[in-house]
């Protein structure tokens, strides 16, 4: 964990993702995680069949694209909707509407990318091992010789990989709809302050709660003058939610100094451990949640 | 009089210092603690927690916080106790009227689930379900239909069923709770009801439990067992399935003794039976 004080834009990069830009158009392939896969050295097979290694990116390849779709979708919408409510109600009396979008950003951005991830992980495990035994069975390996072992091993080895390709797919999905949705709010302030020359208050919400804001502290209340720097801290930390087990672990031994913590700086070997059928109809990423948008 | 009202205003002045230091991240674990105790005390803290800039938005960060450490399970008995006193802050907004509408609108309970999903058996993980339990608890218990098809959009039900499965006692009785009051809404029962599969989902779980009782013979499942059997006989095709599925002890005398002071369950029993024993009006 790093002491410094954060910046004050801090908007990261998910620096465990590898920094090239990611194709996100996915009928054209995921072609660019080859060079990131991890062959462990010690496994003879991955070393001296060059094919291997095409058939474990082909694996991955299918099963990112198996899960990335509902996965996506599902964590986006409820960021979303979850960070639309918060921020009309906490800013309704920012005119600003770039510290607004700011916000918005950085609230939904690492919202969707933590939902992503936490959803993802186990259906892309079981995904991945599927895929590349079939791909194994087509292409020489029988029941009887196919090596369980290796292929766990390859899968926990670059599950983290694959799921931080799901990870960033939702953080870039996340920012226009969020713009898309918050249009008319960005749109008013400007407009009002453009044709009058006054800082607009979003009166239809700060209505509904003006009568408990009397008797609340300066920090929790909102005012005419807009929101202070020390308030917007709270939505910059948005930034600072941990992705990785050691980081989680590190934010909370380290939690007395506020921590400016980047994110991605190893890959924890992922461990196997029991998967549960859901004993509903379908896979629970499947069900859509689209009755309440 | 005069002394009294001081110290409420005190008491007030402490519970808004509380939840300043809630959006404060490096001060925010010890103020959870000592707001989750007073959450009871204190009548307009839901509102306080809801109106309050960035509150929630804290509460927020807290939950998905912890997501890295669920999978695999690495969640310690220290940070589970931090994000359930989370959890119960949340729980106080989801029971208060003028809150619980907002919470719904804003989703908040969905990023519940990840912990709901968790099957890790230690303490940490049990008590991290409990308490999520507790939160969707509190938002079922006033029959509201619009937390019902709230919740009837999402995955709850499968989330339950498998707590009802393989959870503790206490959270095998917030799991069918929640289910049974589902099942209680007539959009829930039909909901449950529209397919073979959802109806079977959710027979095969009670049948498990039903067996498991005759072990445990635990009144307080018991009983909701039987409300969820005897909701269900109110569907005319679950009526008919029921009459092939339902299981043996609850047709013979094996939960008599346990049930022996509960009149109300005796009854629901006895009208489940009557119920299913009905062979001659659904024949058209």
């Amino acid at each position: 964990p790093q002491s410094t004080q954060p910046p004050s834009i801090p908007i990261p990069p998910p620096s465990h993702i590898p920094h090239t830009p990611i194709n996100l158009n996915i009928d054209e392939g995921i072609t660019n995680l080859a060079p990131f896969i991890t062959f462990n050295p010690n496994l003879s097979i991955f070393t001296n069949q060059p094919m291997m290694k095409k058939i474990v990116h082909l694996a991955i390849d299918r099963a990112i694209r198996e899960i990335i779709t509902p996965v996506v979708e599902r964590s986006v919408t409820i960021a979303g909707i979850s960070t639309r409510e918060l921020i009309i109600k906490d800013f309704a009396l920012e005119p600003n509407e770039e510290k607004m979008r700011n916000a918005a950003h950085l609230m939904v951005q690492n919202l969707a990318g933590s939902l992503a991830l936490v959803t993802c992980k186990e259906p892309l495990r079981i995904s991945m091992v599927t895929h590349l035994r079939n791909l194994l069975l087509q292409n020489g390996y029988s029941e009887q010789n196919i090596p369980e072992q290796a292929i766990l091993i390859v899968v926990s080895d670059n599950l983290e990989l694959a799921c931080s390709f799901i990870e960033k797919a939702a953080m870039d999905k996340a920012v226009p709809e969020i713009d898309e949705s918050l249009a008319s709010s960005f749109s008013n302030r400007k407009k009002h302050r453009e044709r009058t020359g006054q800082p607009y208050y979003d009166m239809t919400v700060y209505s509904g709660i003006s009568r408990y804001m009397s008797n609340l502290p300066e920090p929790l209340r909102l005012k005419p003058n807009g929101l202070q720097p020390q308030q917007l801290r709270v939505y910059e930390d948005f930034a600072r939610i941990p992705r990785l087990s050691s980081h989680a672990a590190a934010i909370y031994d380290d939690r007395n100094s506020r921590v400016g913590m980047h994110r991605g700086q190893d890959f924890p070997i992922g461990h196997l451990y029991n998967t549960a059928e859901m004993p509903f109809d379908g896979s629970q990423i499947h069900i859509p949640i689209t009755a309440h948008q | 009089m005069h002394q009294q009202q001081k110290l409420a205003q005190l008491e007030e002045e402490k519970i808004y210092s509380l939840i300043t230091e809630l959006t404060n991240p490096a001060n925010r674990e010890q103020a959870l603690v000592e707001l989750s105790k007073k959450r009871e005390q204190y009548d307009d803290l839901a509102l306080i927690l809801w109106h309050s800039f960035g509150v929630m938005a804290a509460l927020l960060q807290e939950i998905v916080s912890v997501y890295p450490l669920l999978s695999p399970p690495a969640l310690s008995g220290q940070i589970s106790n931090r994000v359930c006193n989370a959890l119960a802050l949340f729980q106080c907004v989801a029971s208060h009227s003028e809150t619980r509408g907002l919470f719904l609108n804003a989703h908040i309970p969905l990023f519940l689930y990840p912990f709901l999903n968790t099957t890790s058996k230690t303490r940490p993980f049990e008590y991290l379900r409990l308490t999520s339990l507790g939160v969707i608890g509190a938002l079922v218990k006033n029959d509201n239909p619009e937390v019902i098809s709230f919740l009837l959009s999402t995955e709850i039900i499968p989330l339950c069923l498998r707590i009802m499965e393989t959870g503790s006692e206490l959270s095998k009785t917030v799991a069918i709770f929640i289910v049974q009051k589902i099942l209680l809404d007539d959009m829930g029962l039909g909901y449950i009801c529209a397919t073979y599969e959802r109806f079977y989902a959710v027979g095969t779980v009670l049948s498990n439990m039903v067996n498991q009782l005759v072990e445990t013979q635990a009144v307080r499942l018991l009983k909701h067992v039987v409300r969820c059997y005897l909701r269900l006989s109110d569907n005319p095709r679950a009526r008919e399935a029921l009459r092939q599925c339902l299981p043996e002890p609850l047709r013979d005398a094996t939960f008599s003794q346990v049930l022996k002071d509960d009149i109300v369950t005796k009854r629901c029993l006895a009208a489940l039976l009557v119920n299913l024993s009905d062979n001659v009006v659904t024949t058209n």
